[in-house]
């Protein structure tokens, strides 16, 4: 039986997985070259040739193709990107909760100063040194973007520090790794997956944004953010090239942020209040 | 109150010398950029000659007390790019271009939260703060260089109304300001919104309603200025997000601001003007978190005495 409440994280899914089943089945199709150029057949308009069902670009390369291409490159970063961070934030924030004291609070601090640290320039500043690329990237924003796990983490398994399954093992002399591995990573997981759902959708719109400004992908190897770079300079003549990877974009991100709907904050707050009142009046109604 | 501001300032002066000294380290230690600057058909003599001419020959702790001593007298090292012109002057000259953009934008977008939530709260129509919440995830939902796409795309390509790209043309800076106005939108109404629900679940409140006060008065004189200090904590923390915003809104719209030319540099390979432009943005950074910590004092008393 199906809630209204998860209409929305029905209909989240279901537009990733077109764009992700779009991005992993095209290939399979005879017409597919991502890099092949046409000139002869350049700005071919989306739907009506037969052989580029989405269009052409500037150089006549198959807009489907790239844009199946793009979406694996793209999605598979924010995916690695996504999971590197959730893994640290969890490490970070369980040995924090866990420990308290001193090791809480320099880690805690550390997460603080990263936090107000803008990665734009970061990246700006490191490739202005190395050269822009993916890699240079994907490893800033894979070793930056752990705050949010490590605070989660952090609460659960500072609310476990006291619980007796923590403290029993200690007595008898367990080894504080051994605890942590044991008996709180396993009840830190669950939030952290759910700010990692969440959170696909920050890191894609991030990612798609340093594509855009040059300093992620580098051509000719297609992505979602550079597609739309190309498409700007054609904004007047074929406006459907900035469309067509925007549509493929707004879909991800408009999908994961239906389907964490539920977890997030979104329209709780009031609802607390509400509960909050009633408690209050149940309390005073007893006395 | 003078202990405080002391100590805050102290604080902000250590945190610039941090950046400062930051940029050193990923300008210098990383290597020379002698071999990416000079054509690849350059001898190591040439090589040589260029590292002795910027002075990537001496020791490095030479070189950081080198830097220091530079910046102490307002020598930021020259552009590569453009040789003999100080870094710091071209990053100057661009910046109030960049601040009259962000400031406009930010300023929009706060005083439109700021009464959009007020409205909603002090009516009590909780429908429209669905519609106001709901928009404001739309427009999350939006990369800010997609969403001053599509602003051209309508306002510029389709209806002609509005300049695409800055110019001459005052009506420019629209388009850039409200797609910076909007995303500041969507930060301040959620946090005040949330700061406002949770603090109208205190037990002061519930008295005060006991008390047959209106809602108006207890929502402006109780509520508001203990709601305002977790929207102003968070304030200093976005503007991070502000910064990087202002670096893409004025690559979509070719705005002539610091954000473009520290991107141009970027790809020049031009790290003192990156570097100025760091030190610059790490400055803004740290004065108006300054005046946050200022603000906070002046709102909260406990925060003085901490």
């Amino acid at each position: 039986m199906i809630r209204p409440r998860q209409h929305a994280t029905i209909a989240g899914v279901a537009m990733i997985l077109a764009v992700v089943l779009f991005s992993l089945l095209y290939p399979l199709f005879p017409g597919y070259d991502p890099y092949a150029q046409h000139l002869a057949s350049a700005f071919t308009r989306p739907f009506t040739d037969g052989h580029y069902p989405l269009g052409t670009d500037s150089l006549g390369r198959d807009l489907a193709s790239r844009l199946a291409l793009a979406g694996r490159i793209t999605l598979g970063l924010v995916l690695v990107i996504v999971v590197v961070n959730a893994l640290i934030g969890m490490a970070i924030g369980t040995v924090s909760g866990y420990f308290r004291g001193v090791t809480d609070n320099v880690l805690m601090g550390v997460a603080d100063v990263q936090l107000a640290v803008p990665m734009t320039l970061v990246i700006m500043a490191v490739s202005a040194i190395r050269g822009p690329s993916t890699v240079l990237m994907a490893t800033i924003l894979g070793v930056t973007f752990w705050v949010g796990y490590a605070r989660v983490a952090r609460s659960v398994a500072l609310g476990l520090s006291g619980r007796d399954f923590v403290i029993a093992p200690k007595l008898l002399g367990a080894r504080s790794g051994w605890v942590m591995r044991e008996h709180v990573v396993g009840h830190v997981t669950a939030p952290v997956l759910i700010l990692a759902t969440a959170d696909l959708g920050n890191v894609l719109i991030m990612i798609s944004s340093f594509d855009y400004l040059g300093l992620g992908v580098q051509p000719p190897t297609p992505s979602w953010g550079l597609m739309i770079t190309d498409g700007q300079k054609y904004l007047r003549q074929a406006p459907y090239l900035t469309i067509v990877p925007a549509v493929a974009l707004l879909l991800v991100i408009g999908g994961t942020l239906l389907a964490s709907r539920r977890f997030t904050d979104e329209g709780q707050g009031l609802r607390r209040v509400r509960r909050a009142r009633r408690g209050a009046l149940a309390k005073e109604v007893a006395a | 109150m003078a202990v405080y501001l002391l100590r805050r300032f102290a604080q902000a002066v250590i945190t610039v010398f941090a950046v400062i000294s930051l940029a050193f380290l990923l300008g210098r230690l990383t290597g020379s950029p002698a071999a990416s600057l000079l054509p690849e058909t350059a001898s190591a003599a040439d090589i040589a000659a260029l590292n002795h001419e910027l002075g990537f020959d001496k020791p490095p702790l030479t070189q950081y007390l080198d830097y220091l001593t530079g910046i102490l007298s307002g020598d930021f090292g020259d552009s590569y790019q453009q040789t003999g012109t100080s870094s710091m002057s071209l990053v100057l000259q661009r910046l109030p271009a960049s601040l009259q953009l962000g400031v406009t934008g930010f300023a929009i977008g706060l005083a439109l939260a700021f009464a959009v939530v007020l409205v909603i709260h002090l009516s009590g129509r909780w429908s429209l703060r669905g519609v106001a919440l709901g928009l404001g995830a739309a427009r999350l939902a939006v990369p800010d260089f997609l969403f001053g796409l599509l602003l051209v795309l309508v306002f510029s390509v389709t209806l002609g109304w509005l300049p695409s790209l800055a110019g001459a043309d005052p009506l420019a800076i629209v388009m850039p300001a409200v797609t910076i106005a909007t995303a500041q939108f969507v930060v301040y109404s959620r946090l005040l919104d949330n700061s406002l629900v949770a603090e109208s679940s205190q037990d002061y409140v519930r008295t005060a309603y006991a008390r047959g006060e209106r809602r108006s008065s207890v929502l402006l004189r109780d509520v508001l200025p203990n709601a305002l200090l977790p929207v102003l904590t968070i304030s200093g923390i976005t503007l991070g997000t502000l910064l990087g915003g202002l670096v893409i809104v004025e690559n979509v719209f070719a705005w002539p601001g610091l954000g473009q030319l520290m991107l141009d540099a970027v790809f020049n390979r031009d790290f003192p003007v990156v570097q100025s432009g760091l030190v610059v943005i790490a400055t803004i950074f740290v004065i108006v978190n300054f005046g946050i910590d200022v603000l906070y004092g002046v709102i909260d008393p406990r925060a003085r005495v901490r």
